[in-house]
């Protein structure tokens, strides 16, 4: 850490220091964006996979569960570092903008012009409103605490109503082969995945089963849940990865 | 300079190179005991191989599940069948397994026999390398025969409209885009806003200096509050509301749909009883490719029958003195007539007789069929056909037996 400096004889940049600090500035927003583009939608890409990439996997049950369970990693670790040596209350939005930034890019050029899949098959989910309640909750409490109970709740429990007027309309029912499918599940039989078979989709597994009707409500609170607990875990990593030593030489 | 010259004369070098597409699905990777041994095609057919976007192309045919299913492959309790393609360049529209519309993934009997059709539509122009096959859950893909499919045409052209329960047409390759985007653009214009309103000030260097200065109140001003709190209470509630609004939209939705087909294996067409053959040994020799299968064959029926064709993993070897043996063929599907007999003449009606075939072909080598004495189970499965030539008939047993290798 570098040396305190007292409140009477702190003196503001001025002129080619503030000019520089600008700058440098715009390098580390540029070089951050980047960054989260690249690792963020990377570590979604292995981990939410299919969740998030095809519109026949957003279910009701482990969508919502799996989703804002690791969307809130790296908003949770950006955070620490940004919040706690800048005050500065934007990491989850930022993180979130970089992941749909990196996700669209994918979808529109790999998935669409590159295998032929039509980009409504492949629509993302967003979690920004969740990203902003994230931030602001941060912003005003200034406590770790009650972001990860509050602000993790709240991360998981938007998440499926933040998406549902998108994704709604594909679980409209169509009568095909003499059942009932989804359009969201017309579109995996129709448009041909050859390395996804239907069975490898996970939906409604598990035991779920006692509760009624009411699967998503229940995902979503178990999902609140363990994001309460995965928010302050990320914020530690991103608090041990932050590393202001060099600052102090500027 | 001298480096980049050298890269410069390598990319040149390496841009004169003929480049061929690729030709296969990796359909010869999968150990072979799997391939011969767990799902077995036969009489598989295309409708046509030239068509154009919007047409429809079928392909039917016919597979045994083996009943010597390999022990380390996890049985058929969930499979799915399935289209090789370069990415959505084809849709399928139906598919049937016996004669049932289905679409789901279905669990497979050993010993079973079933037929199957798809009909596809083109929509991508294109020259494609397509096969029909199976995903088995936890044990992967068993390749039917493949063909390569000409699709001519305009992309603009495809349309794929389908009706809704209710009633509603919805163009399939637009549906709900729009919408998404709408939403996506509507959210990332509030993040953007959020994040500009801070980068839009002095950010990382001066705000640590004075937070390390203890001025953390003024990295923090008022009006930040007050917009933080507006954001705080609206944005859950906007959700809530449009998530209403949307449920109202669409009160009749149903979750996605997930099941496991059960569909009845067909009355037995392959070992159905009327000629029975059981395998007695089964020797691979290396050097000549050659497998040679003793069988003892029981004809019950009415009529003599000739031993015709071998076929296994989309490889037909067949017996040129068989008029009748052939197959209706997948253009790489793999034929000659490597399949000769230590006695040609028919085997009577009420006959008992021990056979010996031998099953001689390079194709044992260029499909990765020999890989079989390398396997942990190697043994040999595959269809063979006899025939009767008089009553015109042709009767299936799907054989198997451990296979010696013959080293010299």
């Amino acid at each position: 850490m570098s040396a305190q400096i007292p409140i009477s004889t702190f003196k503001p940049y001025r002129g080619e220091k503030a000019r520089l600090a600008r700058a440098y500035d715009y390098l580390i927003l540029v070089l951050a964006l980047f960054l989260f583009i690249g690792s963020f939608h990377l570590h979604f890409a292995l981990t939410v996979g299919d969740w998030d990439f095809w519109v026949d996997w957003k279910d009701r049950q482990w969508w919502p569960l799996v989703t804002p369970l690791i969307g809130i990693t790296f908003p949770a670790a950006v955070q620490a570092v940004l919040w706690d040596k800048f005050r500065l209350p934007l990491g989850a939005t930022l993180c979130v903008a970089a992941l749909l930034i990196g996700t669209w890019v994918t979808r529109v050029f790999a998935y669409h012009y590159w295998n032929y899949f039509p980009i409504n098959m492949v629509l993302p989910a967003t979690m920004i409103p969740g990203a902003l309640v994230l931030d602001t909750l941060l912003m005003l409490t200034n406590s770790l605490t009650i972001t990860s109970i509050f602000g993790g709740a709240a991360f998981a429990l938007l998440f499926y109503p933040t998406n549902w007027p998108i994704f709604g309309m594909f679980h409209q029912p169509v009568e095909v082969a003499n059942s009932q499918l989804t359009i969201a599940d017309l579109f995996g039989f129709q448009y041909i995945r050859t390395g996804m078979p239907e069975y490898l989709r996970i939906i409604e597994r598990g035991t779920l089963r006692t509760y009624g009707q009411y699967a998503t409500p229940l995902s979503a609170f178990c999902s609140a849940l363990l994001c309460s607990l995965m928010y302050p875990l990320w914020w530690h990593i991103g608090k041990w990865f932050a590393d202001t030593r060099y600052l102090s030489k500027i | 300079m001298k480096t980049h010259l050298l890269a410069l004369i390598a990319l040149t070098v390496l841009s004169g190179l003929p480049l061929s597409s690729a030709q296969a699905h990796g359909e010869k990777a999968l150990e072979p005991f799997i391939r011969m041994r767990t799902i077995q095609w036969y009489d598989v057919q295309w409708s046509t191989q030239t068509f154009k976007v919007n047409d429809e192309v079928s392909v039917s045919g016919k597979f045994h599940v083996a009943e010597d299913w390999p022990i380390s492959v996890p049985k058929p309790e969930a499979s799915f069948l399935n289209i090789s393609t370069p990415g959505p360049v084809l849709i399928r529209t139906e598919r049937y397994l016996n004669g049932k519309p289905w679409t789901n993934s279905v669990a497979l009997q050993p010993g079973g026999d079933y037929d199957f059709k798809v009909v596809m539509k083109g929509r991508l122009p294109g020259r494609y390398h397509i096969h029909p096959f199976f995903n088995l859950k936890d044990a992967g893909q068993v390749m039917g025969p493949g063909v390569w499919l000409e699709i001519g045409g305009n992309p603009s052209d495809f349309s794929n409209t389908i009706k809704t329960i209710n009633g509603e047409m919805i163009d399939m390759e637009s549906f709900g885009f729009a919408n998404g985007v709408f939403w996506h653009l509507f959210w990332g214009a509030l993040a953007a806003a959020w994040l500009l309103w801070w980068v839009r000030r002095p950010l990382f260097i001066s705000r640590y200096r004075m937070l390390d200065a203890g001025l953390e109140d003024e990295l923090i001003t008022p009006q930040d509050k007050w917009i933080a709190k507006v954001v705080l209470v609206s944005v859950p509630v906007l959700v809530l509301v449009l998530n209403t609004v949307t449920a109202n939209r669409y009160p009749d939705v149903i979750p996605l749909q997930a099941g496991l087909d059960q569909i009845l294996p067909l009355p037995a067409q392959v070992n159905a009883g009327t000629v029975n053959v059981d395998t007695l040994k089964a020797e691979y020799n290396i050097a000549q490719r050659a497998m040679v299968l003793q069988v003892k064959v029981d004809n019950r029926s009415q009529g003599a029958v000739r031993i015709g064709e071998f076929a296994s993993s989309n490889v037909h070897f067949l017996n040129a003195d068989v008029a009748d043996a052939g197959y209706n063929p997948g253009k790489d599907d793999v034929s000659n007539n490597g399949l000769s007999l230590d006695n040609a003449s028919p085997i009577e009606p009420g006959e008992q007789r021990t056979v010996t075939i031998e099953v001689r072909d390079a194709a044992w080598e260029s499909e990765r069929l020999d890989g079989l004495i390398r396997d942990a189970d190697s043994r040999l499965g595959g269809l063979l056909f006899l025939y009767d030539d008089v009553l015109g008939k042709r009767y299936i047993s799907s054989i198997s037996a451990a296979v010696i290798p013959k080293f010299i």
